[in-house]
């Protein structure tokens, strides 16, 4: 009986413990300090003092060196600064450079450094800071993906990223505030690819003596400083007083990653800035709707598109590629599907995008002609199985997949079969070239065609994972790399884009846009079709 | 009994092993690694295959598994390949924490009110609260969390703003009395993951302690008791009750267990940056070194529950004979 | 389908009405039967799978018809529950859903995942010392394995083998149509059984732990009875209350798993529907606020499905202790 009584005890024991422990811990926590008391006050503190309050998520790396997407790059662009930097409107500009001169064949570049530019902890910036930042960014031992794509062009840089030279040749520091870097062949949009991270300036001492954790407090030259960055729940960006072309209006950001719908927590205000999901936007789209004030609705240099691997049957055919865009209605399902959030891609280059033109270019939808151009291929009547691979996180294809597939069902009679898998898969299959076709998309890092059209259709282009070759395209290419007149480069890219189109190994979908609802107290947010510096521009009065 | 903790102490590196060796195996046997998902849509080949190489990602697997081996025997599991610059254990420390916190409240919720439920469900056996109490706990136990978070998201945050719609915040808020006296409130972000991994779990528990408790009252030491003349209150008190309790042991062991994987579903879709949701990031990213470090801390944690369960099981009931082998 | 899962449980425990001339499972009828829960469950059991079976027959559409102007819309006279997105009847998916449910579960019950829990459990429990030892070790290996996490991996590791293998099933034998989609899923299972007997073994263990010290155990043993003799006329019966808690809820899980993965992207593959899928297409607040009736409609009948498995599994019991 006693033994019952034990049992009783011990579970009873067991319980107070769980309790005890969870309380204890929790109030330890709580009066170090912790997550909950710091985060409210961090929250309501600062609020009324004019900061902005944004969602947001983790960067992959705060490295400008090493990030490649737009998720990092968003904090990036706000803490480091590089020798040029783009514009509100898009324009190239200098940045850390106070001016830059072209010698006259096109090759070389000299920088003038700002005299008051200063890393965050003061130190002047000079032009060996420049020099080493963009060696180590091209180390081979440092092993950036993005590198070779944008430094390239460097006279010496394969060395460096080879590891056969620590110097990079191309690299001169004339004097302290001059630097010159020479290009293997007059390109024009050498200067937008050096406003992209991989080329920003570093603080070579800090990385250094911390190579592995610089990022956690990095040292900058951005207008802000990384102020707090908690893993999974917040980052904390604030003013830099000492910023070269003027100090911040806007004090502090707080990018906060917790959980739920943004536009709820904008309801709650507890955001400034919010992006508005499918099931909201007929909502802030009525007039009537006090939020229809605040909603804008913006481009961005991102185009969705289906991808046909040239090589594979069947789409080594160019009339299978063909009949399958023209039977796709893409403004109908761009209507029911997203509900008008996204613009029915015209073509390959978005809207603001040099060479750009507003008329629609892609295949149109065309059962007839669908069918024409399926009964000229060579797979008429015996078409092999095809296999459709996209990204997806769940149980069903992407809503827009699913209608595709029945149109083509539907219009040409095939049988298309979704495969979705996670990211790790897909890209190890698309590398392999072993998918047929994919759903995929390419956002566009600086305002110039060559970062879509020559990357993703130059026939020996690495990141070509279509394998799609044809010589006119190739040529037109390599002749707009090094065109200096800008209006012939635009055409040339713009024959491009018309060949590609035609021989369909894309088939454009959509451009995307942002749909935001920004508070009333915010002056001077924008969102821009890339991502560019923009905390700067911002106040906030409440 | 010491002989056998010995044994059970000992065996415990070779299932750790075990288990390390197939999520190994299983991982890499996959298409696809971290180091293109890190890239994201710039993969440059070269650099790629480089830093596989730097990182130990060719080469043959044995060899690759034993060079981890040996550097988490001394505690080092690595570092994100996602998460760059992220050592794995800061990564995963925090959000353990978080998730343990939570699934700790919520088993203590659970056994705290299906415990009584299912004594009372007993007690009142042939009457309509018996089997009201359990078909109510059956019917909110059938309704899978998938279904039942968005309408209560809707209802509670959206419709009437009781409640945020998701997040963490610690398990404390502070209720301020006119700036003055402070009183430690549990956080608002708690109640809605709380009430869906709560709810569910009474009616199991009720049940079990139900059907043990309607079984115990009929064993032999019962009618004995009863017989003797005590009243059925103090049988119930000292003899149903304690046993009926027994079988519990093995769920509390088991749910103790669980409490570092996290709960997927909740933490997935009321955004709570737990353990749960971060598994189900790195397995979809193929963050090595993550999911084996998660693995194994798990796996460490629930074989060592399991033993403690064991043990506590053979002191209450000593009828039960630990690692006695010799039987034919 | 609906009337075969009490039958096939019948047999073993029924051993509590021995004194009856009738069998053991005419016996366990005709009491199951004076439960009007039971009965009511067994309806809605009935209802959902033979909605299931007799889809092709009472869909008005089919599973993919898409009509792109009607997408979205509430119920109406064409469309009984409405329709999603794309405009396709809800009221067909759901038909097909159940069907899918349906196949998924008797993939379960070959699969055997009930047998080796109880079966591994009893003995265990029973035989004591090195048998004991390897299989709660063995346990004890599978169950510190996360789940959820190794299926994933398994099905990305496996799946484009297996979807391969399903193909070619499809292709050279006659189970064409049903291989295809639902060969990832089979595998799923396996291997989700290979994680989740341990759970029922242990509870069974330790209920044979306390029992395999009675006197009648204890008897048996001495009149020299062989252990399969013991654990199937003394233990089984001793430990059938839990074998059959275990045995509705894990009938009724089937399909509460098939939402849970499928949801996960590791279940059903689409584009054959199911309850996942149709729950997955309607979740989060704002899709609820707005088109209720896309999560509503699946939700209701996962929800009525599993209610009405854990009804019966508790009438069941009652009925198997003589109550």
């Amino acid at each position: 009986m006693r033994r019952q009584n034990r049992l009783l005890a011990i579970l009873l024991g067991v319980l107070a413990a769980l309790v005890l422990i969870v309380g204890g811990l929790s109030a330890v926590l709580l009066l170090n300090g912790g997550p909950s008391g710091g985060g409210q006050q961090a929250g309501g503190g600062t609020s009324s003092s004019g900061a902005l309050q944004l969602s947001g998520g983790d960067p992959i790396t705060m490295d400008p060196h090493l990030a490649g997407d737009s998720g990092s790059a968003e904090y990036i662009v706000e803490v480091f600064s590089g020798l040029m930097t783009i514009d509100p409107k898009l324009n190239v500009v200098p940045d850390l450079a106070e001016s830059y001169k072209v010698s006259e064949d096109g090759k070389t570049y000299t920088f003038t450094l700002r005299d008051n530019a200063t890393f965050h902890n003061g130190r002047k910036v000079e032009a060996k800071d420049v020099k080493c930042s963009i060696e180590r960014a091209a180390s081979k031992k440092l092993g950036s993906s993005t590198a070779s794509a944008y430094l390239n062009d460097i006279l010496g840089a394969t060395e460096v990223f080879r590891g056969t030279s620590e110097q990079m040749s191309g690299i001169d520091v004339v004097d302290r505030r001059t630097i010159k870097i020479s290009i293997d062949a007059a390109k024009p949009y050498f200067l937008a690819k050096l406003s992209f991270p991989t080329a920003f300036v570093v603080d070579c001492d800090q990385v250094q003596a911390n190579p592995k954790n610089w990022t956690r407090q990095p040292n900058g030259t951005g207008p802000y400083k990384l102020k707090e960055w908690r893993l999974g729940e917040r980052i904390v960006l604030e003013a830099n007083d000492k910023f070269y072309a003027g100090v911040p209006k806007l004090a502090q950001t707080v990018y906060s990653f917790s959980g739920g719908s943004a536009f709820t927590r904008f309801q709650n205000k507890e955001l400034d800035v919010a992006s508005i999901s499918v099931n909201d936007i007929d909502a802030v789209r009525d007039r009537n709707n006090p939020l229809n004030k605040m909603y804008h609705v913006d481009g961005e240099f991102s185009i969705s598109y289906i991808a046909f691997n040239t090589t594979v049957p069947p789409f080594d055919d160019v009339n299978v590629r063909r009949a399958l865009g023209f039977a796709i209605d893409r403004a109908k399902i761009t209507d029911v599907t997203f509900n008008r959030m996204l613009v029915p891609a015209t073509g390959i280059l978005p809207p603001e995008m040099p060479a750009f033109t507003p008329a629609d270019k892609a295949l149109p939808f065309n059962p007839a002609e669908a069918k024409k151009a399926l009964a000229a291929s060579k797979y008429a009547g015996k078409m092999p199985p095809i296999e459709f691979t996209e990204i997806g996180g769940g149980a069903e294809g992407r809503t827009d997949t699913q209608a595709f597939i029945e149109q083509w069902k539907q219009v040409l009679g095939i049988d298309v079969r979704i495969r979705q898998t996670d990211a790790a898969t897909f890209y190890a299959d698309t590398d392999a070239g072993k998918l047929q076709m994919f759903n995929a998309g390419w956002i566009m890092d600086y305002p110039d065609p060559e970062n879509v059209l020559d990357l993703k259709f130059y026939s020996k282009s690495q990141l070509n994972d279509i394998r799609y070759s044809n010589p006119k395209v190739d040529l037109a290419l390599e002749q707009a790399r090094v065109e200096r007149d800008p209006a012939k480069r635009i055409r040339l890219y713009q024959e491009v884009e018309a060949q590609v189109l035609s021989d369909a190994p894309w088939l454009p979908l959509y451009f995307a846009q942002s749909h935001t609802v920004v508070s009333a107290a915010v002056k001077g947010w924008f969102n821009p079709p890339m991502v560019i510096p923009r905390l700067r521009f911002v106040t906030v009065e409440r | 009994m010491t002989g056998y903790v010995v044994r059970r102490l000992m065996w415990m590196p070779v299932v750790l092993f075990i288990v390390s060796f197939l999520t190994f195996a299983i991982a890499r046997f996959g298409p696809g690694d971290p180091v293109a998902v890190a890239a994201g849509q710039i993969r440059d080949q070269e650099v790629l295959q480089r830093i596989r190489e730097e990182r130990g990602l060719d080469g043959p697997m044995v060899q690759q598994y034993l060079r981890w081996v040996n550097r988490a025997v001394r505690g080092d599991f690595g570092e994100s390949f996602i998460q760059r610059g992220y050592s794995v254990r800061e990564l995963l420390v925090p959000k353990m924490w978080i998730s343990a916190q939570l699934n700790i409240l919520s088993i203590v919720i659970v056994f705290a009110v299906g415990i009584p439920l299912g004594l009372m469900s007993a007690w009142f056996q042939g009457r309509w609260l018996d089997p009201f109490i359990i078909s109510a706990l059956l019917f909110l136990s059938s309704i899978p969390v998938l279904v039942v978070l968005p309408p209560l998201q809707w209802l509670l945050a959206i419709q009437f703003n009781l409640l945020p719609v998701g997040g963490w915040d610690g398990l404390f808020a502070i209720w301020w009395i006119g700036d003055v006296v402070a009183i430690p409130i549990p956080d608002p972000h708690l109640y809605l993951p709380l009430l869906v991994l709560t709810v569910p779990g009474f009616a199991g528990v009720a049940r079990l302690v139900r059907v043990t408790a309607l079984q115990v009252s009929t064993e032999d030491y019962v009618r004995t008791a009863r017989s003797k003349g005590l009243p059925e209150s103090a049988v119930a008190l000292r003899h149903v009750l304690p046993n009926s309790l027994l079988p519990l042991v093995t769920v509390v062991g088991l749910s103790l267990a669980d409490i570092l994987s996290g709960a997927y579903f909740v933490e997935t879709l009321l955004g709570i940056p737990g353990i749960g949701s971060f598994t189900f990031e790195s397995v979809r990213s193929r963050d090595y070194d993550v999911i084996l470090a998660t693995t194994l801390i798990v796996g460490m944690f629930f074989i060592v529950m399991n033993l403690i369960t064991d043990l506590a099981y053979a002191r209450i009931d000593p009828r039960i004979r630990l690692g006695t082998g010799a039987r034919t | 389908m609906t009337t075969a899962s009490p039958e096939a449980m019948a047999p073993g425990p029924a051993a509590a009405g021995a004194s009856a001339s009738r069998s053991p499972s005419s016996l366990f009828w005709s009491r199951l039967r004076r439960k009007r829960l039971a009965m009511l469950s067994l309806v809605v059991i009935a209802v959902i799978y033979g909605g299931g079976i007799l889809a092709p027959v009472l869909a008005p559409y089919s599973f993919t018809e898409q009509n792109l102007d009607r997408g979205l819309e509430g119920p109406s006279r064409e469309h009984w529950l409405g329709t999603d997105r794309l405009g396709r009847d809800m009221y067909s998916r759901t038909l097909y859903s159940a069907r899918t449910t349906l196949v998924v579960s008797v993939a379960v019950l070959v699969s055997g995942s009930l047998l080796i829990g109880n079966g591994l459990g009893l003995l265990a429990g029973y035989r004591g010392g090195w048998v004991d030892n390897l299989i709660m070790r063995a346990g004890e290996v599978l169950s510190a394995l996360p789940g959820l996490p190794m299926l994933i991996l398994v099905n990305a590791a496996l799946g484009p083998r297996i979807i391969q293998f399903g193909g070619w099933v499809e292709q050279h034998t006659p189970f064409g149509g049903i291989a295809g989609p639902f060969s990832s899923y089979l595998t799923v299972f396996g291997v989700l059984s290979l994680f989740f007997w341990v759970g029922t073994a242990r509870l069974v263990r330790a209920q044979v732990l306390q029992l395999r010290e009675r006197e009648f155990v204890l008897a048996a043993q001495a009149l020299g009875g062989g252990t399969i003799h013991i654990l199937w006329q003394h233990l089984l019966p001793n430990v059938a209350f839990l074998v059959v808690l275990q045995l509705s809820a894990t009938l009724g899980s089937v399909a509460g798993s098939e939402v849970a993965l499928t949801w996960f992207g590791v279940g059903v593959q689409p584009p054959t529907p199911s309850f996942g899928a149709m729950i997955f297409e309607g979740s989060g607040a704002r899709t609820f606020a707005q088109h209720p009736h896309l999560l509503l409609v699946p939700g209701l009948c996962v929800s009525a499905l599993l209610f009405a498995f854990a009804l019966l599994g508790d009438a069941i019991n009652d009925v198997i202790r003589g109550r």
